[in-house]
């Protein structure tokens, strides 16, 4: 459904978006998973035509240049005239992408209900509590039923009610619409998204499934052990990762973490405490978990999200 | 696509209420000031009169002309109400010059006591009057000048003379009938639209602020139809303005003349060039912060260089068919006004306020261009 080919935007001195290329399939919901300043909202601020790419191209449905369909754009910033009512502005919303005054109005009303805001659709938007502002602005991006939502961050700023509410809409329209969001968050990007795309430093690093990405890092599972010793360099990591190299070949340490990847814990658990002896690491907590988004961002990068 | 923005706009006006306030109270403000001024500025000056004559005896009868010339004095002033004197007779001169000291009086007039006797010879030593006063100040200049006229026309009348020339004054169209204060109220009816600035530009420039010309230039709303659903209510806002300070000049006693029609075309191009001016303002500001700050320089110069609170006429640099070009020109106010003024005292027609609608419209055409270009620089 949209085709990004090399796409590249730099300010000053900043590549933003360095080549960018990948396909958006009709009816998917799209995660860009990447750290703060990666060039996710940069990218889908170069797709929703509100900022000129400096090189490559963006096809749409038909390989057309300038999109055909309907797009809504949910900015990561709360967007709305204060000074109208819930109502008042999702009807004006509507009315300026053409839709008729009934259409507008009855598009509005679904809204309000879906996003649970019905009771508040004569209050002044500058009235509305936080999670309530995050689901209005979701709902200015869909008021004129468009086939493409794009959504920066829509999860930011909600409370854990709201999460769920607006997630499970997300759910609901991806039925009728493709939707592209960009997170950090990697819970919200698995949760939600068919693919995701990881981004770095403006580049493409991988786009699969959630379980290929997985996979990617291991099938088996990770085991984690948080020792002090690791973080204060008292004992080497290095001696650490060739003594455990029997056991695994995806061992990193993070701080004062190490992970071990693609192992039976139960079967290699033994074996691992015995060598954690011998090197007298002691650690302070253990966690068995499956491989997450983050481990593959981490296995691609050498670094946390959060970095 | 207009009159969802009309809408909305609207609603936005009238819920921003300071902003609306702002802009249509300052003229009626005004011209309440104006009056204040024009009332305080119309004073009677105090002139003492100190007659010391003697007088004579003619024909066996005792004539003393310094009491027949405050007669005649009270006579032309009660005759004359333009005549802005007040005569007051002493007999004290210590008294007189002590009260002239402490400014209670604008001038003193003392009548020698040889009046009657030297006036009524045309050879000899003339009479020798005194007229005393702080010869610095308005008062006492204005007064002793019309003491000098008074004096003038009693000798001529007492010597049996006929004045040797008359005074005919002819009042440019209506100026005659017209007080200081209905002259101001043309210039404080385009300042109401003036105003306009204010609310159009913070009509524009809260998008750019609240960030919601983003969702604006998503939609498939056109920047003209944003701009005339816009412009729209702030035409409503400027009619409301000047009626409100017709209103307030009404109650106060001023009368519009000349054509409503002609009147209302003019406000029309006006609010017009306000809103043009208003994208200019729009493109050098970011928030309704700058524009409050940022707009008191153009507004500055609107009121006090165009003629709208204050008489101002720059000499001009070249002439279009007789109609003076000079920096005054620049200013869209300027036109208005000079309209407004032929309009409403001389009674002219739309053929001869040609010139000015002409130069209203093309300096607005001028705002219009720099705004929109500079606007789409600055925030699309």
């Amino acid at each position: 459904m949209i085709s990004i080919r090399h796409l590249k935007k730099q300010f000053g001195d900043l590549l933003a978006v360095d080549d960018l290329s990948l396909d958006v399939h009709e009816g998917e919901i799209l995660g860009f998973l990447g750290p703060n300043g990666a060039g996710k909202t940069t990218t889908i601020r170069m797709l929703c035509g509100l900022l000129r790419p400096d090189d490559g191209k963006i096809y749409w449905k038909d390989d057309q240049q300038t999109p055909a369909i309907e797009v809504g754009f949910c900015p990561q910033e709360n967007i709305f005239w204060p000074k109208l009512s819930c109502f008042e502005q999702l009807v004006f919303m509507a009315q300026i992408n053409q839709l008729s005054k009934s259409d507008a109005e009855g598009r509005a009303h679904q809204l309000l209900e879906d996003l649970g805001l019905t009771e508040k659709a004569d209050v002044l938007a500058e009235k509305l509590s936080g999670g309530m502002k995050r689901r209005l602005n979701i709902a200015l991006a869909l008021a004129h039923d468009p086939d493409i939502l794009i959504l920066d961050e829509p999860e930011t700023g909600l409370d854990p009610q709201s999460r769920v509410l607006v997630r499970d809409l997300i759910r609901a329209l991806a039925k009728t619409k493709t939707i592209l969001l960009t997170t950090h968050n990697m819970d919200e990007a698995e949760r939600l998204a068919d693919r995701v795309a990881i981004i770095d430093h403006g580049r493409l690093l991988k786009l699969d499934t959630v379980e290929n990405l997985r996979k990617s890092v291991g099938e088996g599972e990770l085991l984690e052990i948080k020792a002090e010793a690791l973080a204060k360099d008292d004992i080497s990591g290095q001696q650490i990762k060739t003594a455990l190299s029997g056991i695994s070949q995806e061992i990193t340490i993070i701080n004062d973490t190490l992970q071990i990847r693609n192992i039976d814990v139960l079967s290699s658990l033994n074996e691992i405490t015995r060598i954690l002896d011998e090197h007298q690491l002691v650690g302070s907590e253990m966690h068995m978990r499956k491989s997450t988004l983050e481990d593959v961002f981490i296995h691609l990068t050498g670094r946390t999200l959060r970095e | 696509m207009i009159w969802p923005i009309f809408k909305k706009s609207m609603k936005e006006q009238i819920r921003n209420y300071w902003v609306l306030l702002l802009t249509v109270s300052l003229a009626p403000f005004f011209v309440f000031v104006y009056y204040l001024i024009n009332e305080a500025s119309q004073p009677v000056y105090d002139v003492m009169l100190l007659n010391m004559d003697d007088g004579i005896v003619r024909e066996g009868q005792r004539v003393n002309l310094g009491d027949d010339m405050i007669q005649f004095m009270d006579s032309l002033i009660l005759a004359s109400p333009g005549i802005p004197i007040k005569t007051i007779v002493t007999e004290d001169e210590t008294l007189g010059r002590k009260k002239l000291e402490q400014k209670k009086v604008d001038a003193l007039l003392v009548l020698p006591a040889d009046f009657s006797k030297l006036a009524r010879t045309l050879a000899g030593p003339r009479p020798d009057l005194e007229i005393s006063g702080d010869l610095s100040s308005i008062p006492y200049m204005i007064s002793a000048i019309w003491l000098g006229e008074m004096l003038n026309e009693f000798m001529m009348e007492s010597m049996g003379q006929e004045p040797l020339y008359t005074v005919r004054e002819t009042a440019l169209g209506r100026s005659g009938q017209m007080s200081e204060f209905d002259l101001w109220m043309p210039g404080m009816l385009i300042l109401s639209i003036i105003m306009l600035m204010f609310s159009a530009t913070i009509a524009i420039i809260t998008e750019v602020d609240q960030q919601t010309i983003l969702r604006l230039k998503l939609s498939k709303m056109r920047s003209w139809e944003f701009l005339t659903g816009v412009g729209g209510i702030q035409v409503l806002v400027g009619i409301l303005s000047i009626l409100l300070t017709l209103a307030s000049a009404a109650s106060l006693g001023f009368e519009m003349h000349g054509s409503y029609l002609l009147f209302f075309l003019i406000a029309l191009l006006t609010s017009i060039s306000m809103i043009a001016f208003s994208l200019v303002l729009a493109a050098l500001t970011r928030s309704v912060t700058d524009v409050l700050i940022v707009g008191n320089f153009p507004l500055f110069l609107f009121m006090f260089f165009t003629g709208a609170a204050f008489p101002m006429r720059a000499k001009a640099w070249f002439y279009i068919d007789g109609y003076g070009i000079s920096w005054q020109s620049l200013m869209s106010p300027t036109h208005a006004i000079n309209a407004l003024n032929k309009v409403s005292i001389l009674n002219s027609g739309i053929g001869e306020i040609l010139p000015e609608l002409g130069s209203l419209i093309i300096i607005t055409a001028i705002y219009f261009a720099i705004g929109v270009w500079a606007f789409q620089k600055r925030h699309l």
